[in-house]
């Protein structure tokens, strides 16, 4: 008698499994798709970084607010390099720098500069970064009747360190004059998990309302007493959506996405700047940038410029193993920061403003094998 | 004692073993709430899986089953969970492969070889235990030891999924080994056989149903993870269809990440995958009674 | 079903005493990879400590005892963990307060209750509850059950606002769809599979004898499970119920989506909280260095309590089942 049991699992298993795996390989994975919904798929034209044919597999990881651009990106790129797959995981900023240092990606995505406590382990070796999205970050709020909110740093930094706790407060009745607001407790909405929307809204508080704030500029902030903290930004916008006198700091992407209300914030020139895309490319313009092209696109100058702005980069190691990964990266990273930047606005994010844009694509050539 | 001689104002034919109506009413009562906890149960159970049904229907289709998986923004219709699929169903097989028969020969070890001695009930103790390990650990683990120096791959993933199912396989067979009787292994013993081969040729087949079973279930279980897949897997828009090297994803990744999108086709997408998910956890189940049912010779 | 056995047969041709001692190699290696197969239990456990509590070495050597602290702050570099540790030990006793009457009563139902052979529906939905992954249960608690839960919360926290006990538990302002209460919800559905399934096996042990003499006596059902099946089953059923804990303090996806992660010690329980297992899937991704470590530390304390009470557990059925045996 023959032992059946585990093996004709294993057959039965592996039978299935190749079933399946011919079913679904053999449609291939249609990644056609019509344009629905207001995104569009960038025309495989002129691409700027290579016109030659490429192929391999590209891993990267990283930071979950380019994700959304990234998932369009890879998806349009298939018809700029059919022979090339590009795969990204949305693990947060923190394991995507690791995941580079330990070689596990080619690429990192990452929404601020390498901390010095991590610089021990790239070894030395010089990383590029490449910036790639610019977003605003909203602030969303919750009143009923009251549709358009003027805010400036010293106010928000008092609602958020928890000094100001109702709406009624003067401090805000000042700078909206004739609009009627309610007699209502404030509850910030805060990020339970370490980000990096956190850690540029606190930079932002830090560095245009010093005296107001007191809570630092990491990528996780002690919240008051009376903030309600959830995860993602999709945690913050539910609560907002869901909370009566509820404000907090939501990505635009996905305040839009979850139809929230947002106010204008006092920009750096002294105007009132409500959230968009033009206006979050605005700051970056008006900021300094290393020769490294790090930078903070926070309290940009300019007078349309939104103030409450973040960016995020791609980092990949200046030395590359083989020259099949260096034409992988360029015919990417390319894309990201050439042709690709027509999909963000659709997306809800704004484009690098071209002074920073030609920046990089002037470093895309120091990428060696 | 609680026999009666007459019920309070009752007929002439009096049951005397029938209790007084307040013990009757106690039991009753007690019965009553054993039901309801059942109904209980029902309850929670069927709000999900009719949510599941629902939303998901709505979702799957041939195209849904088979295309790469579109960018979160776009709307339900768009796009599929096919790289999921796969990907699930391969690290799962794979995962099977590792450790049922690592788990059937460590069962065969505790119920054959060891018996009584202190290294058996150290190891059953041990399988035991192992079986409440938290899912996240397991994939903490492999992420440490596996992911850090090798990448994602589909392999690490299957490591960390057999990790969690070999002690079940381990105590679920050990109790169907178990229950074989003894009288077929001295019977084999006495026509000359060594004991592997009576391991093998008698002991094996004969609680081969059950030990199948056992492992179906552990399958199913296995299939839904989520935990041990986060660090290890890595992530894919299009199907990889080789396991042993690349990322891929799975059905579970694609669940948990899009409970969290607010894009309404992702969070259909996610539905979708969810019924997916149910109903190949639900074959699985299905399959491993219907084998327990015709195959197992000898069951509890 | 028959024995066979060849002409080359296990007893070597040469040796003529069928006891002699060496068994052939093939013997051999079989019992040897018997062996090994579950050494590899061991080998695992004692892998998955080291490994961790050495990713972790950093976080415990820069807070020493301060790892139990309140204070979990990570921007500035403190990483006190005690409300995850709370986070998991109330839902926990949530999810148990709620599972065990309920797991109790149908284990009850099947063993004493019903007939055998009508029992197999109540089997298939039990047997559907465990097999409903975690992943789905956090979908439809995050995206279906905790809006609606809101609201309810909403009108008992007002309704209790200030009564003693209820206003301690049920009370307080920050109420959320996604809190303590609703990840020990969803986890007793989940840990109900597992309680039931065990309890039933303890309770259908108690002697047939001792049953059908209570019976005799002229107790009412209820009666003889009062006096012949618990006092019987006890042990077991707290073994069951100690499992029951250390599944629920596991549980890492649904409660990751449905508790509200927010790192605070309260005893609202329709607040949002945290517990351990979820602070790490939710949390690792953005982390690194000392963060990470922490988190690596949060998964060996969670190791080390969930071995403790599976320990407990076991011991304590085995004991029960021993004294039964005896009995």
């Amino acid at each position: 008698m023959r032992i059946r049991g585990g093996k004709q699992l294993t057959a039965g298993g592996a039978v299935a499994v190749a079933a399946v795996a011919l079913a679904a390989c053999s449609s291939s994975p249609s990644t056609t798709t019509p344009a629905a919904g207001g995104t569009t798929s960038a025309p495989a034209t002129s691409s700027t970084a290579t016109s030659a044919a490429v192929s391999g597999t590209l891993n990267g990881a990283g930071s979950s607010f380019q994700n959304t651009y990234q998932e369009s990106a890879i998806q349009a790129f298939k018809s700029v390099q059919s022979g090339m797959t590009v795969n990204y995981n949305s693990v947060g900023s923190g394991t995507g720098r690791t995941d580079l240092a330990s070689n596990v990606v080619q690429f990192a995505g990452s929404d601020s500069p390498i901390p010095s406590t991590e610089t021990a382990s790239f070894k030395g070796k010089t990383v590029l970064y490449f910036p790639v999205v610019i977003g605003p970050i909203t602030i969303s709020y919750n009143l009923t009747g009251v549709s358009s909110l003027k805010l400036d740093a010293s106010v928000l930094a008092q609602i958020f360190s928890g000094k100001i706790t109702n709406w009624s407060n003067s401090a805000i009745k000042s700078l909206n004059p004739g609009v009627n607001l309610p007699s209502e407790a404030i509850t910030p909405a805060v990020r339970s998990d370490s980000s990096g929307t956190t850690q540029n809204f606190a930079l932002f508080l830090q560095t245009a309302a010093p005296s107001d704030w007191s809570l630092g500029d990491s990528s996780t902030v002690k919240w008051p007493s009376n903030a309600r903290a959830g995860a993602q930004n999709t945690g913050v916008a539910q609560i907002v959506k869901s909370t009566p006198g509820a404000i907090g700091y939501v990505d635009y992407a996905d305040a839009k996405a979850s139809n929230l209300t947002a106010a204008s914030i006092e920009n750096k020139a002294g105007n009132f700047v409500a959230p968009s895309t033009t206006a979050a490319s605005a700051s970056a313009a008006g900021v300094t940038v290393a020769s490294n092209l790090t930078f903070h696109a926070v309290w940009g100058s300019g007078a349309q410029a939104y103030p409450i702005t973040y960016q995020s980069w791609v980092l990949v190691y200046e030395m590359q193993p083989n020259a099949n990964d260096v034409a992988m990266l360029k015919a990417y990273i390319g894309y990201l920061i050439g042709d690709g930047q027509s999909l963000l606005p659709s997306l809800g994010y704004a484009p690098l403003p071209s002074n920073i844009d030609s920046m990089a694509k002037a470093q895309l050539n120091q990428i060696t094998s | 004692m609680a026999v009666t001689a007459q019920a309070p104002g009752g007929p002439q034919n009096i049951d005397l073993r029938e209790p007084p109506s307040w013990r009757r009413t106690k039991n009753r009562l007690m019965t009553v709430l054993m039901v309801l906890a059942f109904v209980i149960t029902i309850v929670p159970l069927g709000f999900v899986l009719v949510t599941v049904i629902a939303k998901g229907a709505s979702v799957i289709s041939w195209q849904f089953l088979t295309s790469g998986i579109p960018p979160n923004v776009l709307p339900a219709n768009v796009g599929g969970m096919g790289p999921a699929i796969v990907g699930t169903l391969e690290i799962t097989a794979l995962a099977t492969v590792i450790s049922v028969p690592l788990g059937v020969l460590g069962a065969i070890y505790i119920n054959e070889y060891g018996g009584k001695g202190i290294l058996a009930r150290i190891v059953r103790f041990m399988s035991d235990v192992m079986t409440g390990v938290p899912s996240i650990i397991m994939g903490l683990f492999i992420f440490t030891l596996w992911t850090l120096h090798f990448q994602y791959s589909g392999l690490g993933g299957a490591l960390a999924l057999a990790c969690l199912m070999l002690p079940i396989i381990i105590r679920s067979s050990e109790e169907m080994l178990k229950l074989v009787p003894d009288a077929l292994r001295e019977g084999s013993y006495a026509l000359g056989a060594s004991k592997a081969r009576v391991t093998v040729t008698v002991v094996l087949p004969a609680a081969i149903g059950g030990i199948v079973s056992g492992a179906l279930l552990a399958v199913a279980r296995a299939a839904g993870e989520t935990a041990p897949l986060l660090f290890t897997i890595g992530i894919v828009t299009s199907v990889n269809s080789n396991v042993f090297s690349g990322a891929t994803t799975s059905l579970p990744n694609q669940i948990f990440q899009n409970a969290t999108q607010p894009y309404t086709g992702a969070q259909a997408r996610g539905w979708g995958a969810a019924l997916t998910l149910v109903v190949i956890a639900f074959i699985f189940m299905i399959t491993a009674r219907l084998v327990t049912a015709r195959f197992a010779k000898y069951s509890s | 079903m028959s024995v066979e056995t060849r002409a080359d047969s296990a007893i070597p041709a040469e040796s003529a005493h069928p006891l002699k001692h060496s068994r052939p190699l093939g013997d051999r290696l079989f019992a040897a990879l018997a062996l090994a197969a579950g050494l590899l239990v061991l080998v695992i456990l004692v892998l998955i400590a080291v490994s961790t509590s050495q990713q972790a070495s950093s976080w415990f050597s820069a807070e020493g005892l301060k790892i139990f602290s309140d204070n979990w702050n990570p921007g500035a570099n403190d990483y006190g963990v005690l409300a995850f540790i709370y986070g998991t030990a109330i839902t926990a006793v949530i999810a148990v307060v709620i599972a065990v009457p309920v797991s109790i009563g149908i284990a009850l139902l099947l063993t004493e209750v019903v007939p055998r052979r009508r029992s197999a529906p109540i089997v298939y939905v039990v047997d559907l509850l465990a097999v409903v992954p975690s992943v789905v249960w956090g979908l439809w608690g995050i995206l279906v059950f905790a809006p609606w839960a809101q609201h309810i919360y909403n009108s008992i926290a007002s309704g209790v606002n200030g009564i003693w006990v209820l206003g301690f538990l049920f009370g307080g302002q920050n109420i959320s769809g996604a809190s303590f209460f609703t990840a020990g919800l969803i986890l007793a559905f989940m840990i109900t599979p597992i309680v039931t399934s065990l309890s039933r096996e303890v309770i259908a042990t108690t002697p047939s004898i001792d049953k059908q003499g209570a019976y005799a006596l002229g107790a009412t059902r209820w009666e003889m499970i009062r006096g012949v099946v618990w006092p019987h089953s006890q042990g077991g059923v707290v073994g069951a119920i100690l499992l029951g804990v250390g599944r629920a303090m596991g549980e890492t996806i649904a409660a990751a989506l449905v508790i509200g992660s927010s790192p605070t010690i309260t005893s609202h329980l329709f607040a949002p909280g945290y517990d351990m297992p979820a602070g790490i899937a939710n949390l690792f991704g953005e982390s690194s260095g000392i963060f990470r470590a922490s988190l690596m530390g949060m998964g060996v304390l969670l190791f080390v309590i969930t071995i403790v009470i599976n320990v407990l557990a076991r011991g304590v059925v085995e004991r029960s089942a021993r004294r039964s045996r005896g009995a």
